[in-house]
């Protein structure tokens, strides 16, 4: 008998339909790989499996866990069931733990809700879990709370509380999205050791196909709440047979066309640059400490050259970005931009910022939604000073600029929230090109959008790159695209740069080890 | 901790400092001649002279600054101008009503909004909820005057179980003491507890929207043990400082209660004492009441630490 048995099950939420038809079959020990890009309905089959569903849901069909029915379960059947049968693990690491609770007791609180054991019992437990997914209390203890903790290690936590009474089913629910590549690696490797020594099924949500390729014995697809494909992955490419299947897998494939380009003299020189945050000091009497978030960085970018910084979370990438567009006073060292250096008076900023645009991550908190895109597009044009263009001049480059995207000049009328996010991005792209700028610096700015999306925007870039005979400084911890869209690539690990070259080279034979750690980190199709 | 500590009560003192040059500034340089000043225009040139040597107002400003410090730490304030007793005295009587109503209406209040502002939040939508809201717009929008008066016509006047004004002294023991409080006390929580409920209620909601809840309920919690045991201690810090604000403005804001039922407190003293323009005693109840929301705040800021341990260990 299957552990879980998923058949014909339909979503409604207010009179939305949401899923439709899903059937699903997992034995113990085995794991599905459920793909699926952003309200694919993927989430919202794993919360209908644990009874978890938002207000106004109305699901029918039939999902038994071990024979036990779900759908039209009590209450307090499924609270039975939660924690106990199912374990669930969820995205957010940063966010889905109680800040105000030590890690030990929040383990330690499933275990009391379903076995009425007391505290000093289920914390000894809790520890001993704790333990087996990578917290031994020697160096992390159970007293801690998660906001002392690194994101890799609150999701072992949250592991921790969903495997502490050795669930039957294991659901995760995008567990590594936000975490970096060497990070996800350990976590995906935990959650496959803890599978297989324990006989659970694992169900792998995520919006990542090399992902689960890696990982999943079955894969389900899903698009519009409906599963189009299921069947047996072994690593995938050759084995997907559905048109969205394979589109799905095409673009997270896919490589923009690479034109060879006559490279001019230099544009951007970053020369022993610093950044330090001050940091509060520890007692009254003690020396002022600092934060050193960029460390004696040197590098150069030539015009008509796309240069990509790659470096996990907080090694300090975001912190050059900043500084090299002069949101960021730097301690030391300098920044020039076509031979102007970068910070300085305001009107030599002015004149030097106009040749240098930004592009951020979040495509929905990087505009001002009472703003409409005309106006949001527009409003680079003030570093042009006296020479910004007025009435018709003015709508005709807003209108230019969209078009260069993509976009049309009736979108200029529109307010942001219109727009998809894949559409934002693009409008976050007119804004950046409107002052007609040499520089456009990226920072992680397709790491938000579906991979069918992040496609079409890679092809944009490499196409306005070729076209205006712009130059990118790519800033991203995706190393796929960042091999796909850049002719050299600067390796940033704690705030310095560890291994500089072009980009094939460096991909190649990596010559760091940390360099050989992302590049071996980084889930690939074929390596299961 | 000890870190924050000492950083919290360093700022507590600058702060304390800072407030009371402003005090001594405001009410003692800024007017030209405190003393020609109390006495109005119509006050004979010997009287006047007689309050400015009383008041010593011939010493340096700066002496005079450290003289009223140094009295407020001996406790010697000077005498009051219009009461002719010793400002010390008459200060510590009326803090034996004002802080124990205070205290108690704040209890009352406390005790009142965080049951109702919890049961809305897990009630919402529901008639409870749409009943919390509609009652405490209520208690928001009538003055809290009003709501004395009508206890005053319902428990003093028709069912006699309390008097309607007045303050027996806490000689005439602490049952009628507190009896006496009562009204007073309800009156003034009312209002508090409609906002700090609301206040409860939207902290709540909020909380119950994280993911940690979601975490919780996966984790095989009941809805109302996810409530109890994550939402309500991380939606306290709003709260927190809604009381702070609360009780800072209980100490001196009853004024109007104080009259209506004929309390001996502070709000009353300051009242009587700014029209008959006793400087003597409005600098130092004024610097008093300083001190008193500075210390609160300095106290809601410890409590924010204990309930919150990324505050405290963040210096």
């Amino acid at each position: 008998m299957s552990l879980l048995r998923i058949e014909g099950l339909e979503l409604t939420i207010g009179d939305t339909r949401i899923l439709e038809d899903i059937a699903l079959s997992l034995d113990a020990g085995d794991v599905l790989g459920v793909v699926g890009e952003s309200g694919s309905g993927k989430s919202l089959t794993a919360l209908s499996i644990i009874g978890l569903l938002p207000e106004g849901a109305r699901l029918s069909g039939r999902i038994a866990i071990d024979g036990r029915e779900v759908v039209g379960a009590s209450e307090s059947a499924l609270t039975d069931l939660r924690g106990d049968t199912v374990g669930m693990i969820f995205q957010e690491p940063m966010t889905a733990l109680n800040p105000l609770m030590t890690i030990g007791d929040q383990v330690a609180e499933t275990i009391v809700v379903h076995r009425r054991a007391g505290w000093s019992g289920a914390r000894k437990t809790a520890a001993a879990v704790l333990e087996r997914v990578g917290l031994p209390s020697s160096q992390i203890s159970p007293d801690r709370y998660p906001h002392e903790l690194s994101g890799g290690q609150r999701q072992r936590v949250g592991i921790a509380m969903a495997v502490a009474l050795k669930p039957r089913l294991l659901i995760a629910d995008e567990p590594t999205t936000a975490l970096d590549v060497t990070t996800q690696a350990q976590i995906l490797a935990l959650l496959r050791a803890l599978a297989r020594d324990e006989e659970m099924g694992l169900i792998l949500i995520s919006h990542d196909l090399a992902v689960v390729a890696q990982m999943a014995d079955t894969i389900a697809v899903m698009q519009g709440g409906r599963i189009v494909e299921q069947g047996e992955s072994s690593a995938i490419p050759g084995r997907l047979k559905h048109p969205y299947s394979r589109a799905l897998f095409e673009a997270s494939t896919h490589l923009p066309p690479k034109r060879a380009r006559e490279r001019g003299e230099m544009l951007l020189s970053v020369s022993n640059v610093v950044r330090d945050y001050p940091l509060p000091r520890r007692a009254f009497w003690e020396a002022k400490r600092a934060l050193r978030a960029v460390d004696d960085v040197t590098f150069c970018i030539d015009r008509g050259e796309n240069v990509g910084l790659v470096g996990e979370s907080g090694c300090g990438k975001s912190t050059l970005a900043r500084a090299i567009v002069g949101l960021e006073t730097v301690q030391s060292g300098q920044i020039m931009l076509a031979g102007r250096p970068v910070a300085g008076l305001h009107n030599t900023a002015f004149i030097t910022r106009r040749d240098m645009q930004m592009v951020f991550q979040d495509p929905y908190g990087s505009f001002n939604p009472r703003h409409k895109v005309g106006r949001l597009v527009a409003e680079p044009l003030h570093l042009l000073g006296r020479d910004a263009p007025d009435g018709a001049a003015r709508s005709r480059s807003v209108t230019n600029a969209l078009e260069q995207v993509g976009l049309g000049s009736a979108d200029a009328d529109k307010f942001i929230h219109e727009f998809s996010g894949g559409q934002r991005q693009r409008i976050a792209l007119a804004r950046a090109l409107i002052t007609a700028p040499a520089l456009v610096v990226l920072d992680e700015a397709v790491s938000a959008l579906d991979v069918s999306i992040r496609a079409q925007i890679l092809d944009l870039l490499a196409e306005l790159s070729g076209r205006l005979g712009l130059s990118y400084l790519f800033i991203s911890h995706d190393l796929h695209v960042v091999r796909a869209i850049t002719d050299r690539v600067l390796v940033m690990r704690a705030g310095r740069i560890v291994e500089a070259g072009a980009t094939e080279t460096v991909f190649a034979s990596p010559r760091h080890a940390y360099t050989r750690a992302l590049i071996a980190a980084a889930p690939t199709f074929g390596r299961a | 901790m000890t870190a924050f500590l000492f950083q919290r009560a360093l700022s507590f003192a600058i702060s304390v400092v800072v407030a009371s040059l402003v005090v001594f500034v405001v009410l003692e340089v800024v007017p030209g001649d405190p003393a020609a000043f109390m006495l109005g225009l119509n006050a004979a040139p010997d009287t006047v002279a007689a309050l400015r040597e009383q008041l010593g107002l011939d010493a340096p400003v700066w002496m005079r600054y450290l003289g009223w410090i140094g009295g407020i730490f001996t406790g010697e304030l000077g005498t009051s101008y219009t009461y002719r007793v010793p400002v010390a005295e008459l200060i510590a009587a009326r803090l034996w009503v004002s802080v124990p109503l205070a205290a108690y209406a704040l209890t009352l209040s406390t005790l009142i909004a965080f049951p109702v502002g919890i049961l809305a939040a897990a009630r919402r939508g529901s008639a409870v909820d749409a009943g919390v809201m509609g009652g405490t717009q209520l208690g928001i929008a009538v003055p809290n005057f009003w709501f004395a008066m009508l206890l005053v016509l319902v428990f003093s006047v028709t069912l006699r179980w309390f008097s309607a004004g007045g303050f027996p002294g806490w000689d005439a023991g602490a049952f009628e003491g507190l009896r006496a409080l009562t009204l007073p006390a309800i009156a003034l929580a009312l209002p508090q507890a409609a906002i700090l409920a609301r206040v409860m209620r939207s902290a709540l909601l909020d909380t119950l929207e994280e993911d940690y809840i979601r975490t919780a309920r996966a984790k095989g919690l009941t809805r109302g043990q996810a409530l109890w045991r994550h939402a309500v201690r991380n939606a306290l810090i709003p709260v927190l400082t809604i009381l702070g604000l609360q009780f800072s403005f209980l100490l001196a804001g009853a004024i109007i209660i104080e009259n209506v039922f004929f309390l001996p407190g502070l709000g009353r003293l300051v009242f009587q004492a700014i029209s008959a323009r006793d400087l003597i005693v409005v600098r130092s109840v004024v610097m008093l009441l300083v001190i008193a929301v500075i210390l609160v705040n300095f106290l809601v800021e410890i409590a924010y630490s204990l309930v919150d341990p990324r505050l405290g260990r963040r210096v």
